[in-house]
């Protein structure tokens, strides 16, 4: 990616972002949102985090992309996880888990 | 920054806020070493990657953009972490009613800092007055956005002398695979997760990345048809329909 696209990729999200943040303090106080639009808005976060996981395990090379030790460090993350609600320890386990089963093939 | 800015004031709203941003930070930490590591890895040039910190300042969007830009298209990098981001329109529009007798500057530099902890924060003060909650908000939020720049700068210096058999390229997916779990607190949530990475697998030859959007749109419809049914189901348990 060239500097001149990274730039203007930057700029582009940092402006989304801050118009995803004022937007309905700068420009529309008190304007509540539909009861169906925030109702869908809560599933932003699960539905687009879990596409993009699997987005980045693929690494732009489909299916092919996919290594047996991802997948092994991402389900014992999301079990550890599930157990302990604890980041630090899902981030380690899911860690030590890819360096295990490489270590192995 | 001191080390325990709790110590460095003597005012009693100022301590508080430090006391209350500080345990909600250090969860953050590895996230933000990540974040450090994953921008010397980006495709992006190192100090652009970098300055996501002050022109972005949101992890998971700023996460997205420097790894995506590797295989993505600027416009699935930029509608990636768009979309990535619309959770904040439910904080702004859960916070607009303490902005609305906020000074005109505050309504516009406030929003800025706006991220998932001060959220937490800040939602549930409603006893501060509008002077207080502003000090209350500023602080915090300045807080945040200083440790959060330094500890991802710090994530770049360590990570540029980890080897790369270490394979922390692979951090990133697991630090979002985390995050979904910690995120998911009812069923329809879990119906969201599993329909967006399942949908966004069938689509990974979907070109430039465009399986992203596809998984995020068929989960965010699963989700909310979910949940459509289970207050449904709810409302005719307790007869409330």
């Amino acid at each position: 990616m060239s500097t001149a696209a990274a730039l203007s990729a930057v700029l582009a999200v940092g402006l989304i972002t801050y118009g995803s943040r004022a937007g309905l303090i700068v420009f529309l106080a008190d304007r509540p949102l539909p009861v169906s639009v925030t109702r869908a808005l809560r599933y932003v976060g699960p539905a687009v985090l879990s596409a993009l996981t699997v987005n980045l395990i693929a690494g732009g090379k489909g299916a092919s992309g996919v290594e047996g030790a991802e997948v092994a460090a991402i389900a014992v993350c999301i079990v550890v996880a599930w157990a302990t609600r604890n980041l630090i320890a899902a981030l380690g386990a899911g860690m030590v888990t890819l360096w295990v089963v490489l270590a192995l093939l | 920054m001191a080390t325990d800015p709790a110590r460095t004031t003597n005012d009693p709203l100022t301590s508080d806020a430090f006391r209350r941003a500080i345990p909600l930070f250090i969860p953050a930490i590895p996230f933000a070493l990540v974040l450090g590591v994953a921008i010397t890895e980006s495709a992006m040039p190192t100090g652009v990657a970098w300055s996501t910190n002050i022109v972005v300042f949101a992890g998971a969007a700023q996460l997205a953009t420097v790894s995506l830009a590797a295989t993505a298209t600027w416009f699935t990098l930029v509608a990636t972490a768009a979309v990535i981001n619309l959770r904040h329109v439910m904080y702004s529009a859960a916070l607009s009613p303490r902005f609305t007798d906020q000074p005109r500057w505050f309504r516009w530099v406030g929003p800025f800092f706006l991220i998932d902890q001060l959220f937490a924060l800040s939602s549930v003060r409603d006893e501060l007055s509008s002077r207080d909650w502003r000090r209350f908000y500023l602080t915090a939020g300045i807080f945040f956005f200083v440790s959060w720049t330094l500890t991802v700068t710090l994530g770049m210096l360590v990570g540029s002398t980890i080897p790369t058999a270490w394979r922390l390229d692979v951090a990133p997916a697991i630090m979002f695979a985390g995050l979904v779990v910690l995120g998911l607190t009812n069923r329809p949530g879990v119906v969201a997760a599993v329909t967006g990475a399942g949908v966004c697998f069938l689509a990974l030859d979907v070109p430039n990345n465009g399986g992203i959007l596809v998984g995020a749109i068929s989960g965010v419809a699963a989700g909310y048809l979910a949940d459509l049914a289970q207050s449904r189901h709810t409302a005719d348990a307790t007869g409330a329909s």
